[in-house]
């Protein structure tokens, strides 16, 4: 027996035992397919465990070896090769980039496996794809990379997108779990992007379920960087860009705003000089933002210990006004080897400062913008905070000015992240690893906002004639303690078995106060003033606790069988049903290696596999289940406040877990050595006992409003298709990478006729709903039908309700889906679905010599969008504020033929409809980058790499939405802060 | 075997180091207090009976949006283009189930009969609070209040509903109750007011701010008036004493004068206890949400939604003075005198208005009002009460008693103490209470339940968009048959 000397290499651990013979020595060294040397590369002789790694020039050299030896020669997020060493004794060996590679090592929960023996859906992003797009959150970097993965993103500087792994399979929370170096966190935007090595993405039970009671939406696994072995290694790069915003909704100019006005009799009373004027509102909240990132890292090992330390700072304006984003990051991994025990750390710091849209009476800057009359200038230094706003009457009051709503308050949103983890391994035996860890994810943010007073115009219509200060602080600890017993072994040289028993408790708090005060008498303080104090605290906790048995098996790699249980506790369910149980199965058949297709058979790879197991969530607030009283019903009693406390409704004790049973069926292709590959996989989730808040009667008058049940259940189903090609002609190499993913559900049991979500503005009801039979979150609402033109045509709708008299020529005409002879809320249907059919991804990567190309584009399709603010621009307030050139032809007893209604019409013309949804599906070059790297002869050895490179990101966007950006969460744009395109320029050098 | 014997006991200890409490995952909330230690002593009642009262507050109701619905349905107001559209939904009776304002205003007053119901559904533990604790004046004093408020707001809405589902001491009852026909709610308010009449304290006696026995005896006789049993109402109205009118009418819509001698119920704002949470939300009552919108809304120096109808304003006999302390026109002073009113001030999207409201405005001492009012609304009046008695009295005692007390109302008007002769009959007594309730209590939220229960809404709101078989009631909002089992379309309310 020869003890394993690199434990950490997965591969290893389904070799056998090794035969040595002295022969001979081989040396060599192992590049990239852009030229670049990699470090850290495993070789191995075939059926033994004997090998070695490339240091940090990427050079090998192997003792012993026979020429009849084949050299496995295997990197992360690469194509492994094997050479037969026959008479070479150096090889230049040249690593293709893999497309869900089969030789790869893919990360998993609690450990790592080899992609041959992989059974469930897991998809993986490389360090490479992440670090393409200059993105301030992992997640954003996730978009297009994987099947099934649906990312939306969200243009404010330092917002987490909303991801989502399969669609939706809960009423509550989809958002997967992410997990960072084995330690659970809230989501990515704590780590610098350029930190992370890989990341998995477990999409079906039987990689899911190891997590249990919080593995149901699906888990982002992050393995950070470590060090490679070989001398120290510096790197540094820098990028900066310009970002921009150019769309624009179509609005009236202050000529077209005041021929419009005085056709609905609207007479601004205000001097005519101030009809000069012709704000482009639009113009004013929109600005080329700068965005800079400098990163240094450093990266040493060698046999017995590795290093890696990086830092980042990341400036990022955003493409509206006042907004942006800054970090500080810094990250020390490191590992030691002192032969049985084995111990390493993770640690990494953020400091972050965010400052995002403001937003005035609900409303976003967007939809102020585009009401705003174009008529009154931004600025007027006549007025307290010296900015210009509408008028009580005329102007239309509820469009404040945007760019004081934006600028005119102090705010900042500061955080400090620390994640990190320690762990130590011991080698009880042969093939038996006793591991344990305990994992950190703590952050402490601050956030405030100061409001000088001001007045925007001297009717005072939006004004605040005080200072106001509010503040808040919030704190957070998660901790992870994870012990396990890893048993590895292999019997009679076919049978390959590993065991992992682990047990795990997590401990998470949270705690915050805030506060509010005004001050009366000066703005001179950014402090809490002395009167109408307020304020605030409260702190949560939840324990959980979970043990986890996993068993895989192998034979001969060509028969995989893996089965576990896990049992998790949560101190989020009552004790009646606190514990729950969560099994999971796959089976794995390679039919390459039955020998069926001959040795000569362009079918390298060919593997059938399938899971089920059964994954849960437990994504609700904390203390749900138990019944408590609320206090701060302050009534005023004499000229004291009267303290307030009563009964808070909503408790259920028998509350439980969420379970989602998963099918996954998947099929791995590899043809003519893995230059073409292809994975497909079909699924089909059952989600049952589905937390729904269930609305409480409204006449109970419960406080909570809503009692939070076991009832709902969906089903969810989808495909899934990852297509790749690489190829290399001389010193041509390309390769293109397709995916593409769908997911439908079907509410099968929800407990309440509907559950309407989504509020329209202005209250007019809700725009999504929830019903049995439905995708969750559809559009649900009246059917348009043009316009009434004339009273014949009102009256021929009316015909059960002729006395009404609300509803006249000019309004929208709604269909009477049920034939009563009235409009109203029966007649609503289902609309749309916000949900993608698909979405999908391109990649297209080259290399000619020194030269980089790629292109990556992403895109949806079959999504609808409701827009509210397309509500707006056509009048749909029924009040005098600026819209669209539309308007001009709205309805009049003289315009008869037009398809805008009469303004001010009737409120039916409110209604949540059609009239208001429009395809969102796009298409969107997500990136293009070319780059070029100097030879490192050019700096006769002083740097090892000088590459220099420009991109652009979002440049191009197919779509027919005539919004600004038909990206959006939950299908409804209210205004939502735009996606930037971006320029940016770089250089990474290393030495 | 001892390498065996350290890979049981680290085997054990895997699973130890996690296992060994799982008290870890008994957890209370810490930003709750429990049901089961509460109700322990004095202030803990008054603070549940407490937060009853706070939904009076909410925007749901006088906080905001009763102005606008009562006032708009009653045609008192006259909408400006910039009044909302689901405002002047009320001004046209195009509200349907799907309104938000009428859930909003039939949740919160579900949510203060819950509250109400907390304290009167826990009787068992509070009457076991030592008298040392809470004596038992107070016990029933809280129970009276509890019970008081608990009519309010049932009574509110039954007048906009009719049958609704009627809670009796359950409180948070998730899955919801059947409607109960109007008539059952009624003999519950009905108890609920004898009781408070009995049990609560005397004005001048219990704090500024919670109901009193007169509030009670004056609401049951409200209550019974609406019912036509005349003779018990004049009862009830007949026991209140220490009541009179104010000398200035517009005292009764001032801050310094809140609680005058007229004042028999009163909704509480004060702007000096925090207004921090007044938008927070339509329903729920909590927070410092200490003021009402009412002068933002309907000030001609500010939002200017509305102003006093020509029908209104037309109403007014020549020298009565109370359309001073009602209206705002040109020329008149605001500011403590030291502003006038110009042209320029009545005009609303480039129309001039002929008038404004007065009433509740902040305008008597300030220039603006600045998105909170402190002022209290008014639920019932000495003025209201005094013709309430003289609508019952031309029923069941006399015309000239009748007659006396209207002219009680007319004399403070500047109509000299006899302006009405004893003489009218008792049709003419009848015409006279509906013009005096219309001038008197203009814009105080009477007008559309008088319309209703007189019988006269379908001609007096003939062309507005009102259908007597169906606006005189509001349809129950879809929330409510979506959330309670008990509740179908079918208890829906005609029309709807």
């Amino acid at each position: 027996m020869v003890k394993m000397k690199i434990v950490l290499i997965a591969i290893l651990m389904i070799c056998s035992q090794s035969i040595l013979a002295q022969t001979k020595t081989v040396n060599g060294t192992v590049k990239d397919n852009s030229g670049e040397t990699l470090p850290g590369v495993s070789i191995l002789i075939k059926g033994t465990q004997k090998g070695t790694e490339t240091d940090f020039d990427g050079q090998f050299t192997l003792n012993s070896v026979e020429p009849t030896d084949e050299l496995v020669i295997t990197y992360i997020g690469k194509t492994s090769q094997s050479i037969l060493v026959g008479a070479q004794t150096s090889l230049n060996i040249v690593l293709q980039e893999s497309a869900e590679g089969l030789d790869e090592v893919v990360i998993v929960a609690y450990g790592k496996q080899s992609r041959k023996t992989v059974t469930g859906a897991i998809s993986t992003v490389d360090a490479k794809e992440i670090s393409e797009l200059p993105v301030t959150n992992a997640e954003q970097a996730l978009q297009g990379r994987a099947a099934g993965l649906t990312v939306v993103n969200n243009g404010s500087p330092g917002s987490s997108p909303q991801v989502r792994i399969r669609g939706l399979s809960t009423f509550g929370s989809n958002s997967p779990l992410y997990v960072i170096d084995g330690v659970i966190v809230g989501n990515l935007s704590g780590i610098s992007p350029a930190d992370i090595e890989n990341v998995s993405i477990l999409k079906d039970a039987s990689t899911t379920a190891l997590y249990g009671a919080r593995g149901s939406n699906g888990v982002v696994l992050v393995t950070t960087k470590s060090g490679k072995s070989g001398k120290g290694k510096l790197n540094f790069s820098v990028y900066t860009g310009a970002q921009t915003f150019t769309n624009r909704y179509d609005v009236m100019n202050t000529v077209q705003y005041l021929q419009f006005a005085s056709s609905i009799n609207v007479f601004p009373n205000r001097p005519l000089s101030l009809f000069q004027n012709d704000t482009d509102w639009q113009d004013e909240i929109f600005q080329t933002g700068l965005i800079k990132d400098f990163k240094l890292d450093y990266s040493k090992g060698t046999e017995n210990s590795t290093q890696f330390f990086s830092a980042e700072y990341l400036k990022q304006e955003g493409t509206i006004i006042n907004t942006g984003f800054e970090r500080y990051s810094f990250r020390a991994n490191s590992s030691y080897n002192t032969g049985k025990f084995k111990f390493g750390q993770t640690m990494s710091v953020a400091i972050s400062n965010s400052r995002g849209e403001q937003s005035g009476g609900g409303r976003t800057l967007i939809t102020h913008a585009i009401k705003s009359v174009p008529f009154l200038p931004v600025y007027n230094p006549n007025n307290n905070g010296g900015f210009q706003g509408p008028s009580n009457a005329g102007d239309g009051q509820d469009a404040e000015n945007p760019v004081r709503i934006q600028t005119h308050p102090e705010f900042g949103n500061k955080n400090l992240g620390i994640i990190g983890s320690l762990y130590g391994e011991y080698d009880l035996m042969e093939g038996l690893k006793f591991r344990t860890q305990v994992g950190l994810d703590y952050y402490n943010g601050r956030n405030s906002t100061f409001i000088a007073s001001f007045s925007d115009d001297p009717s005072n219509t939006h004004a605040q004639d005080f200072a106001s200060y509010s503040a808040g602080a919030s704190f957070g600890q998660a901790l992870v303690f994870t012990n396990s017993l890893k048993y590895i072994k292999t019997f009679a040289e076919k049978h390959n078995v590993e065991f992992l028993a682990l047990a795990e408790q997590t401990e998470n708090k949270s705690s915050g106060f805030g506060g509010s005060a005004r001050n009366l008498v000066t703005d001179e303080l950014q402090q809490f003033g002395p009167v109408n104090q307020s304020i605030g605290s409260g702190n949560s906790k939840t324990t959980r606790q979970g043990y986890l048995g996993q068993l895989n098996y192998n034979y001969d790699t060509k028969y995989i069988f893996s089965a576990s249980v896990r049992r998790d506790a949560s101190s989020r369910f009552g004790s009646n049903n606190r514990w729950g149980t969560f099994p999971s199965a796959s089976l794995g058949w390679v039919i390459s290696e039955e020998g069926f297709f001959g040795e000569d058979s362009r079918i390298n790879n060919l593997k059938l596999r399938s899971s089920y197991g059964i994954t849960g969530n437990d994504a609700i607030g904390d203390y749900r289940y138990s019944a408590t009283l609320t206090g701060g019903f302050e009534y005023p009693i004499g000229d004291n406040n009267g303290a307030g406390v009563t009964e808070n409704g909503g408790s259920n004790p028998d509350l439980k877990w969420e379970e989602i049973a998963m099918l996954n069926i998947g099929l791995d292709v590899g043809i003519d050595n893995n230059k073409f590959t292809a994975s497909l996989e079909y699924f089909k989730n059952r989600s049952d006992d589905l937390l729904v808040q269930l609305p409480t009667a409204l006449s109970s008058g419960s406080n909570a409003g809503n009692i939070t049940a076991n009832i709902g259940s969906i089903e969810t189903k989808g495909f899934e298709a990852m297509l790749g090609y690489n190829d290399t002609e001389g010193d041509f190499t390309w390769s293109a990478n397709f995916n593409i993913g769908s997911s439908d559900n079907e509410v099968l049991v929800l407990g309440v006729d509907e559950i309407p979500r989504n509020a329209m503005k202005d209250g007019a009801g809700n725009i999504t709903n929830i019903q049995v039979g439905e995708s969750i979150d559809h559009f649900y609402g009246l059917v348009s039908d043009g316009i009434y033109q004339n009273q014949a045509e009102v009256d021929a709708v009316f015909t059960a309700n002729p006395a009404q008299t609300t509803v006249q020529p000019g309004d929208i005409r709604y269909k009477d889906i049920n034939g009563d002879g009235d409009i109203n809320s029966d007649d609503r249907i289902v609309l749309a679905n916000p949900l993608p059919d698909f979405t999908y991804g391109l990649n297209l990567s080259a290399n000619y010599k020194n030269f980089d190309a790629s292109l990556f584009i992403t895109g949806v399709e079959g999504v609808d969008v409701y827009n509210t603010n397309k509500y707006d621009l056509e009048g749909g307030a029924g009040r005098a504020f600026n819209g669209s050139t539309v308007l001009l032809n709205s309805w009049t007893p003289g315009n008869v033929t037009t398809t805008v209604p009469r303004f001010g019409g009737a409120q039916q013309n409110h209604s949540i409809s059609d009239r208001y949804i429009e395809d969102g599906s796009y298409t969107r070059l997500k990136n293009i980058s070319i780059g070029y790297t100097v030879p490192s002869k050019f700096f006769e050895g002083y740097l090892t790499k000088f590459r220099i490179y420009a991109s652009g990101q979002n440049l191009i966007t197919i779509t027919d939405y005539t919004g600004l950006d038909p990206e959006l969460t939950s299908g409804v744009d209210y205004g939502r802060y735009p996606q930037p395109k971006s320029f940016l320029f770089g250089v990474q050098i290393s030495l | 075997m001892k390498k065996y014997k350290i890979i049981f006991l680290l085997l054990t200890g895997v699973f130890a180091i996690n296992s060994c409490n799982e008290n870890d995952l008994e957890l209370t909330d810490p930003n709750q207090i429990t049901p089961e230690t509460y109700f322990a002593n004095e202030a803990q009642v008054q603070a549940a009976v407490n937060a009853a009262y706070a939904n009076l507050q909410t925007v749901g109701l006088y906080g905001r949006l009763i102005w606008y619905m009562f006032d708009n349905m009653s045609q008192e107001n006259e909408d400006n283009p910039q009044m909302e559209p689901d405002k002047r939904t009320f001004k046209e009776f195009t509200f349907n189930s799907t309104n938000g304002e009428i859930r909003d205003f039939w949740d919160t007053c579900f949510r203060g009969i819950n509250k109400a119901n907390f304290v009167i559904g826990s009787a068992a533990i509070i009457d076991a609070i030592p008298e040392n604790e809470l004596s038992s004046t107070n016990r029933q004093k809280f129970y009276g209040e509890a019970r008081f408020l608990r009519a309010q707001y049932y009574f509110m809405l039954v007048n906009r509903f009719g049958n609704v589902p009627l809670h009796n001491g359950d409180f948070s009852q998730p899955e919801g109750k059947p409607i109960s026909p109007k008539a059952d709610v009624i003999n519950l308010i009905i108890e609920d007011l004898e009781f408070a009449s009995a049990n609560l304290l005397s004005k001048g006696v219990e704090d500024q701010g919670r109901a009193t026995k007169g509030a009670a005896q004056a609401l049951l006789g409200k209550v019974l008036l609406y019912e036509n049993r005349h003779a018990e109402a004049l009862i009830s109205f007949n026991k209140m004493s220490g009541y009179d009118l104010e000398v200035d009418f517009y005292d009764n819509f001032k801050e310094e004068t809140e609680h005058g001698i007229e004042s028999v119920w009163e909704v509480q704002y004060d702007l000096t206890l925090g207004t921090g949470n007044k938008w927070g939300g339509a329903v729920v009552g909590s927070g410092q949400n200490h003021a009402t919108f009412r002068g933002q809304d309907y000030g001609n120096l500010n939002w200017f939604n509305c102003y006093p109808s020509d029908d209104l304003f037309d109403s007014y006999e020549a020298g009565d003075n109370r359309v001073n302390g009602t209206m705002y026109f040109v020329g008149d002073t605001y500011n403590n005198g030291n502003n006038t009113m110009e042209a320029a001030n009545f005009v609303a999207e480039s129309d001039e208005k002929p008038r404004a409201w007065k009433k509740y405005q902040n305008y008597y001492k300030q220039t603006d009002e600045v998105q909170e009012s402190g002022i209290n609304a008014k639920v019932i009046r000495y003025a209201d009460v005094l013709l309430m008695m003289a609508e019952c009295a031309n029923e069941v005692t006399s015309q000239s008693v009748a007659v006396g007390l209207i002219n009680r109302v007319r004399e403070r008007a500047g109509f000299g103490p006899n302006s009405l002769p004893t003489t009218l009959s008792k049709a003419q007594v009848f015409e006279a209470v509906v013009q005096e309730r219309k001038v008197e209590l203009a814009g105080e939220q009477v007008r559309f339940d008088d319309l209703i229960r007189w019988g006269r809404a379908a001609t007096f709101l003939a062309g507005t968009g009102y259908q007597d078989g169906i606006h005189r009631l509001w349809p129950i909002p879809d929330q409510e048959i979506s959330s309670n089992p008990n509740v179908t379309s079918a208890d829906q309310n005609p029309g709807y």
